[in-house]
């Protein structure tokens, strides 16, 4: 059986009155923003449920004709609500946005609403910490020495968003050289062309050097004698990539 | 041949108050009484003067009142001299329910696992502190649970902005309901708040009405004698 976890007050509230309809016959929404969990908050409490989407009007019809208990995902999708009848079954629907508010006020008892991540902080911790361990595994990252604590979180998509920004970041700080060199041969032959593209593809290489660079020895002077070339020369491709704008 | 009326005035079903000049009551009677748990003197005594006619004399006027369960269809206002003045009210019929209900698809139920699935939808839209004093020993009965539950969604929703929520159910002792020529005993869930808003009080009667439920809607508190239908 699916476990959902939350530390969200109102989601709590959600599962508390979801359990208690278990043994009713009554319809329930739950809406919400895409991969907020609406779906798995769903499966956790009614396990053996059938699920269908309501974007498949004909499977609904049989599903509620086999069915006292049914998950309609997308409900905001059909088409002709007038066809389907809820007389007397528990029906637990979950929808994006909520469509016609009449409609969905006069067929559901229940209307709840999942709130977005961005609201739920507690939440996004622990999905990070399980999307990092789950990262780690799938991509056998063995390295423990990176510093999962700044990770750049883009909670935009929710969950979906979410776990793209912990992977895209423990691939790009578990790179070897040879990965680097890879990305770049693979980048270079689909895109190279026209005149000047000497310099202009140049900037790959040169504008992250100087910017960690700096970052890591603080002044020009310092980072000049690093590289090995001239104050007057760094301080050109400074300007030149514009690095000092950015700093 | 002197004969007593005020015994025949004092049982009549119709409320009968009699006022003194000021507005205080020098008499009510029997019905008069249980009517004033409904509605202030003060409001039944300007009605009184609004519909008394121009000289000495009595006067019907039929007009529409309503004070939460009672419902009149007349009154009566007379006076002889200055110093009283009378008003009589007139039942208006009971409203029997135009469709009969269809209790074989009702379904067997617990209307505490009901109210407390609606005071956790209730909380996870609202923060509103909130006291639940209910009757668990109240019998199963039979029920439309969808349609129900719509019903306790739209009454929770119209205090979702009161500070504080008080809810009581319990058997209603004594009173019943005839419900398809079967006697069927009656439970009040009452929701009291400091206020509440009144703008989706028609869809509550419409939907109350639906389950033989009768709705009295307050400033604030609702009540909902609701048949325990077996």
């Amino acid at each position: 059986m699916k476990y959902f976890y939350t530390k969200s007050e109102q989601i709590q509230s959600i599962i508390k009155g979801l359990n208690l309809t278990k043994t009713l016959f009554v319809s329930s929404i739950i809406i919400g923003p895409e991969y907020t969990g609406k779906k798995s908050l769903a499966q956790s409490i009614f396990p053996h449920a059938p699920m269908v989407s309501g974007e498949d009007q004909e499977k609904i019809k049989t599903a509620l004709a086999g069915s006292d208990e049914l998950i309609i995902t997308n409900f905001e999708k059909i088409k002709n609500l007038n066809d389907l009848d809820f007389t007397n079954k528990r029906i637990i629907a979950t929808a994006n946005y909520m469509g016609n508010s009449a409609l969905i006020d006069d067929i559901f008892a229940f209307i709840y609403t999942m709130p977005p991540l961005i609201q739920r902080k507690e939440d996004v911790d622990y999905l990070k910490e399980r999307y990092i361990e789950e990262a780690k595994s799938i991509l056998m990252i063995e390295n423990s020495t990176i510093d999962t604590e700044h990770i750049p979180l883009d909670l935009s998509l929710n969950t979906k968003s979410l776990k793209r920004s912990v992977y895209t970041y423990l691939i790009k700080h578990t790179m070897e050289a040879g990965d680097i060199e890879e990305i770049l041969y693979h980048y270079l032959l689909k895109h190279l062309e026209g005149n000047d593209a000497y310099r202009q593809y140049l900037g790959l290489y040169e504008k992250p050097l100087i910017k960690a660079g700096l970052e890591k020895f603080g002044s020009q002077l310092k980072l000049s004698e690093i590289l090995g070339i001239n104050r007057n020369t760094l301080r050109k491709k400074i300007h030149e990539h514009n690095i000092d704008q950015e700093l | 041949m002197d004969i007593n009326f005020e015994p025949f005035v004092e049982w009549d079903n119709s409320p009968f108050v009699l006022f003194n000049n000021e507005g205080r009551i020098l008499y009510l009677n029997h019905s008069a009484e249980l009517l004033f748990g409904s509605v202030n003197p003060k409001e039944l005594y300007d009605l009184t003067l609004a519909y008394a006619s121009a000289g000495f004399g009595y006067k019907t006027t039929s007009l529409a009142l309503s004070y939460d369960a009672f419902m009149f269809h007349a009154i009566t206002v007379g006076y002889e001299n200055e110093e009283e003045i009378s008003l009589r009210l007139y039942h208006a019929p009971a409203v029997q329910p135009k469709s009969k209900l269809q209790t074989e698809s009702l379904i067997v139920t617990d209307i505490n696992v009901l109210l407390e699935a609606n005071i956790a939808l209730f909380q996870a839209e609202n923060n509103n502190p909130l006291k639940l004093l209910t009757d668990q020993d109240l019998p199963l009965f039979k029920m439309d649970q969808n349609h129900f539950s719509k019903l306790l969604r739209k009454v929770f929703h119209s205090f979702r902005s009161s500070d504080s929520i008080d809810i009581s159910l319990k058997l209603l002792i004594g009173q019943h309901i005839l419900i398809n020529n079967k006697k069927e005993s009656l439970a009040g869930l009452k929701i009291t708040a400091n206020g509440r808003y009144v703008e989706s009080d028609e869809e509550i009667k419409e939907l109350a009405g639906k389950n033989q439920i009768k709705a009295i809607l307050k400033e604030h508190s609702i009540l909902l004698e609701i048949p325990l239908i077996q």
